[in-house]
């Protein structure tokens, strides 16, 4: 009966001592979960209607609620907690005066194109490497320029305007921040829908009446509005009709619906035809 | 956390360790209690009344102030009347219950809205079916607001957005025996034995690498809010009706799942929970209105609202806000410079299955 008494006792210390060590490594594990969990929720950035526009950081604007969802499948913004995030007034815009002060929004392009007040110092400064008065070319055909298409791979293949138009049509001479209008007079790069109206009219006056493009925030015809700008949506230098037959860039689409129960895959019908 | 206490070292001296740690610990070692001793009449009429006493007790304990919210919750509710004739003062109380238990059920401070309509507002939808690229964010954006259940298992994921995938091209009648499915020709569907205008899994399964495909339109299709809505016949307990302001809604604590205006709908766009929803805590979306986007139970149908938590209080719905290339236009109809009136006034603008005299406030336009 002793004997009995005395391994009982040890092995109760023994169960004891392993559960100790479980519990610990146990321990250990969930420190480690949560670690990874913060790593894991470093700000994660979604882009907002095309690739290589304009992108949104996620953050909590109150707690469970985060200023935009991204889509885990494409990296698209999927959701908008608040509409008006990082924006600042678009400025004047004609037809657009009735609105109240303030209530067109847009968001600014400055930090994605930071490095373009450099191109107006280094190179096109207005004067040429050699010359004095500027060098510049007599005739408008683009030639090559290894640095320029390594900068901006666009060049290479423009896809707007069927061959009739080049770059300094729309982008100043020497502002290279800036784009250019019919007079010469510099127009920001926040405000592109002054110079794309410059031939598509038409768009320009459904935009501005809000039948073209997007607009988020409040519905109701004078409500304060965040207004997509044209380049937020469309490429410039590829807007023509490609493979696409429209005027976006292709994107990868969200994932399909569940199939119905029972249903291996979406050929199910042509497996299987419907009786006619 | 700290761990358990091991094992006391008294257990060991006892004849049979077992019977120290409790019967529902491990199902091997439970023991079955000795038989019941002969009941007399008395104390069973002592037990049938503690028993009554007990359960007297804890109605009283559900019908005041309980701390399970759940549970008070789901008492009130059996009281509860049928949306409409519920007095602003049912409204609210019906409301803090809720909002009560949802909170404690998803661990953060919901809302549950109850505005009512606004005057001067009538909601009207148009989508401009040319600029569609069948992208799908239209469609998660849905299940992103309006807590859908996102399960994987059948009948778990419910989307109220689903963007057909039409097949561009001309009737020609060389091409008249080849559309999808194959062998069935380009007019899929329309004779006297299959229904007109059926859609296929195959239309709304696409998923190729990149949209838009150069052969294809594509046509989202939900709600389309109809002024004479079939739906709203059909049902037998008079839970879905429309708003003053255009929406057609649904109490869902009234809704008994018959299913009937599912079958009732032109335009597939009703979805019922056959199972729980599955809607995890961090997902969920705490910006909610009662007739809209609060989480809902299993058995009862759900449908588009056009973001009533969010068109009430004078914002886009999110799939206007989302939508990549701007299809997508919500606006108010009584409003001559909104932008939905300026859609009917300048563009070709059709309404689906117009013939079946719906009256949708959904409109389709192209320019």
């Amino acid at each position: 009966m002793k004997k009995i008494a005395i391994f009982t006792v040890a092995l109760a210390l023994c169960g004891g001592a392993l559960y100790t060590a479980f519990a610990l490594e146990k321990a250990q594990e969930e420190t480690a979960l949560a670690q990874a969990a913060q790593e894991a929720k470093e700000p994660q950035v979604c882009f907002e209607s095309r690739k290589g526009s304009s992108e949104v950081t996620q953050r909590e604007i109150q707690p469970g609620l985060p200023n935009v969802k991204c889509s885990p499948t494409t990296g698209a913004a999927l959701w908008y907690g608040d509409p008006f995030d990082g924006t600042v007034p678009m400025g004047k815009m004609p037809g657009l005066e009735q609105l109240p002060e303030g209530h067109a929004v847009v968001r600014p392009r400055s930090e994605k194109l930071a490095i373009l007040p450099m191109c107006g110092t280094a190179c096109h400064n207005g004067v040429g490497p050699t010359a004095n008065p500027p060098n510049l070319p007599k005739d408008k055909r683009p030639t090559a320029i290894p640095v320029m298409e390594s900068l901006v791979p666009d060049v290479k293949d423009l896809q707007h305007g069927r061959g009739r138009i080049w770059c300094l049509d729309c982008h100043h001479t020497t502002k290279r921040d800036k784009l250019v209008d019919h007079f010469g007079d510099p127009i920001s790069f926040d405000q592109p829908q002054l110079l794309c109206g410059k031939c598509h009219g038409d768009k320009l006056r459904d935009w501005r009446d809000g039948i073209h493009g997007k607009r988020i925030g409040e519905f109701a015809s004078d409500g304060k509005k965040r207004w997509f700008t044209c380049t937020e949506c469309h490429n410039p230098h590829n807007v023509q009709d490609g493979e696409r037959n429209r005027g976006f860039i292709q994107l990868q689409p969200e994932p399909p619906p569940q199939l119905p129960n029972g249903m291996k895959d979406a050929r199910h019908e042509l497996v299987h035809p419907v009786a006619h | 956390m700290t761990p358990a206490q091991p094992p006391s070292i008294d257990s060991g001296q006892t004849e049979s360790p077992s019977a120290a740690t409790p019967a529902s610990a491990n199902p091997a070692t439970y023991a079955p209690a000795p038989a019941a001793p002969q009941t007399s009449r008395r104390s069973f009429l002592k037990a049938g009344g503690m028993l009554s006493l007990s359960s007297l007790m804890g109605t009283a304990a559900l019908m005041t102030q309980s701390d399970d919210a759940h549970a008070a919750a789901e008492w009130a509710e059996h009281f509860q009347k049928n949306y409409r004739l519920m007095t602003d003062q049912e409204k609210l109380e019906a409301r803090v219950r809720l909002e009560r238990r949802y909170s404690a059920e998803y661990g953060k401070p919901v809302s549950v809205d109850i505005t009512g309509p606004q005057p001067g507002v009538l909601m009207g939808y148009a989508l401009n079916i040319r600029k569609c690229i069948g992208c799908r964010r239209c469609v998660h954006a849905c299940v992103a607001e309006n807590n859908q259940s996102r399960g994987t298992r059948p009948g778990e994921k419910i989307e109220w957005i689903q963007v057909l995938r039409m097949e561009r091209g001309k009737f020609e009648a060389e091409k008249m025996d080849h559309g999808y499915p194959e062998g069935l020709g380009i007019q899929v569907g329309g004779n006297a034995y299959t229904p007109a205008g059926q859609v296929l899994e195959g239309q709304f399964h696409y998923n190729p690498e990149a949209v838009p495909e150069k052969d294809a339109t594509y046509m989202p299709i939900a709600c389309m809010q109809c002024e004479k809505p079939p739906c709203v016949k059909v049902c037998p307990v008079r839970t879905t009706y429309r708003e003053g302001d255009g929406p057609v809604v649904i109490d869902y604590n009234w809704c008994i799942g018959c299913r009937m205006c599912m079958g009732a709908c032109p335009y597939w766009a009703r979805r019922i929970n056959v199972t729980t929803p599955v809607l995890p805590k961090a997902e969920m979306n705490p910006v909610t209105h009662y007739l809209g986007n609060r989480p809902r139970m299993r058995g009862v149908v759900e449908k588009c609202h056009w973001c009533l938590q969010r068109t009430r209080h004078g914002r886009y719905p999110a799939c206007v806000e989302v939508c990549p290339v701007g299809a997508r236009k919500f606006g108010n109809l009584l409003d001559p410079e909104s932008e939905v009136s300026k859609v009917l006034e300048r563009k070709n603008v059709f309404r689906l299955k117009a013939d079946l005299n719906t009256f949708p406030k959904f409109f389709y336009f192209y320019d």
